[in-house]
């Protein structure tokens, strides 16, 4: 029997909100999600009966605090697959866990060592490698993957025995391809190099395990998840996590302290300086339950049948350019030559319907496909194929409407 | 029409609109009216930083009387152009800083055009356009 988001919909009660005079549609979903009611419950009563700070003072509150605390980071390696708790690192989401790494390996980085990304990374995924690369004097290598994310033999000349580090996103934000992960982590681990994936717009949809890709870090934002902004992850295997210098120093992830030294805490704490978020944590853990309790494969079915439906109606339409995949795929990414996408956003704000318009934080794959932006239409499991329907028929008006008639 | 008489229709049609929906119709109507400036004209120097879609701003000044031209890339921010420079043009500086502009945008159903966000430049064009 097909998925119907009917069933969990009123989970999210902001999607009965009305926009601008309209039922609010929401379709900025790889921006960041709604969050269910389990999330929003599970702050609440965080807030009102476990409230304390964590790992210090034994006494109940901060006891139970504690243990809730831990109990997340529990649920989070389960969500993942880590073999171990403590190699979950919190963070404030993707691009601090990204920047945790880049300035953890900084000291294992020569000049003429290479670093290599993919033509389809999120800003997040570019910058702070870009500027490790300035700092050390290695170099920035950009693996270019075309837009339909297949692997191409002449790839594999990229991955040299000088490629230290392999940063690579597992689902493009901008046009929703999936890259072909495991090849390229195959190549980068035959020459030795750290691997990380940025699985932030992959974890609401797929499954993720962590052992499977056998990467040395996997990095998440857990508002883009259903979970609740300002926490995230940084999965790493224990010896990638234990030669990272810790990138911010000071309370928590420290054993011993005097004048003259300090000894760093263990993993997982050696890499959380200063009171975590908590309540982010717990939150982030409720998440995780929401989407366990649900059967993912159907979710996903739903998700990709919304944005292959959206893309066949458009396909068709002359002046309409499509970059994102026809098929497993949960975004459309397009744009209308001759029109500004920035119009074309404002007249679907002005129905209700709210989508993105923009570069998605990735000017050089916008550069790459000779565009400055697209407009984005993404789904989460609690869209409708009305709502998708109704995306399609206020775009059309709205290019009749804007288009050039003088 | 004289030059006043053009501000006031404008005024009428922008604050007539009783929804988002009309506002983003007028503003349509109303970029119509912008004279596209050449590519020449479209140079750096006449850029406005902050603004996602492209904007260019001349300022011309004789006999302390300001003239304006702009343009866009995007047909609703020419519409939001026409709006702010049919306040502002052929007026002294004197004038045009003792003109409260926010207050007038929000009086014509232009607020959402106002808000700071990253995306939105109307607030650097309307700095741009007072700068001594
Ligand atoms: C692929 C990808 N990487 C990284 C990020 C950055 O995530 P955050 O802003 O939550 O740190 C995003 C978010 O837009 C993303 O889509």
């Amino acid at each position: 029997m097909a998925f119907d988001p009917s069933s969990l919909r009123h989970l999210f009660p902001i999607l009965s909100l009305q926009a601008n005079d309209h039922p609010l549609i929401y379709l900025d979903n790889a921006a960041t999600t709604q969050k269910p009611l389990l999330v929003l419950d599970a702050i609440q009563h965080y807030y009102r009966n476990n409230n304390a700070n964590v790992h210090r003072g034994a006494h109940f509150l901060s006891n139970r605090a504690t243990n809730h605390f831990e109990q997340a980071r529990e649920t989070i390696a389960r969500f993942i697959n880590a073999p171990e708790q403590s190699h979950v690192i919190w963070s404030k989401g993707t691009t601090e866990a990204i920047n945790i790494v880049a300035f953890g390996l900084e000291h294992l980085l020569e000049k003429g060592d290479e670093i290599l990304i993919t033509s389809l990374e999120h800003h997040a995924n570019l910058v702070p490698w870009q500027q490790l690369a300035f700092r050390t004097g290695a170099r920035l290598r950009v693996l270019p993957l075309t837009s339909n994310g297949e692997w191409e033999d002449e790839f594999s000349q990229y991955f040299s025995h000088r490629t230290r580090i392999f940063a690579a996103t597992q689902v493009s934000n901008a046009i929703g391809v999936s890259t072909p992960l495991q090849m390229m982590l195959n190549y980068a681990k035959q020459q030795g190099a750290f691997t990380l994936v940025d699985g932030a717009q992959a974890v609401a949809h797929y499954s993720v395990d962590v052992q499977a890709l056998d990467c040395d870090f996997y990095v998440f934002s857990g508002h883009k998840m259903y979970g609740p902004t300002g926490i995230g992850a940084l999965y790493g295997k224990n010896h990638a996590l234990e030669v990272l210098i810790p990138y911010q120093t000071g309370g928590e992830m420290v054993r011993k302290v005097s004048y003259q030294a300090t000894e760093f805490n263990i993993l997982p704490y050696r890499l959380e300086a200063g009171t975590p978020n908590i309540e982010g944590a717990i939150g982030l853990a409720a998440a995780c339950d929401f989407l366990c309790n649900q059967d993912r494969s159907a979710l996903l079915k739903w998700e990709q049948s919304l944005a292959s439906h959206v893309y066949s109606r458009l396909h068709r339409e002359t002046n309409i350019e499509i970059y994102s995949p026809e098929k497993n795929t949960t975004l459309v990414s397009l744009s209308v030559p001759n029109i500004h996408i920035l119009d074309l956003n404002a007249y679907l704000d002005s129905q209700g319907i709210g989508v993105r318009a923009g570069s998605h934080c990735a000017q050089p794959l916008m550069a790459q496909l000779g565009v400055v932006g697209t407009l984005r239409a993404s789904f989460a499991c609690y869209n409708t194929m009305e709502e998708a329907d109704r995306f399609c028929n206020v775009l059309l008006e709205a290019i009749d409407l804007l288009l050039d008639d003088e | 029409m004289t030059n006043s008489n053009q501000t006031l229709a404008i005024k009428e049609q922008l604050q007539a609109c009783r929804s988002k929906e009309e506002t983003f119709k007028t503003l349509v109507t109303l970029s119509k009216k912008l004279p596209r400036l050449s590519a020449e004209e479209k140079i750096e120097e006449y850029k406005v930083k902050g603004c996602e879609s492209a904007v260019w701003l001349i300022t011309e000044e004789t006999n302390n009387i300001r003239h304006f031209k702009a343009d866009s890339d995007a047909k609703l921010m020419r519409g939001v152009l026409v709006a702010v420079l049919s306040l502002v043009e052929g007026k002294t500086i004197a004038e045009i800083q003792a003109i409260e502009l926010t207050n007038k945008l929000v009086e014509l159903n232009l607020s959402s055009y106002l808000t700071s966000s990253r995306t939105n430049g109307v607030l650097a064009i309307l700095k741009k356009i007072a700068s001594n």
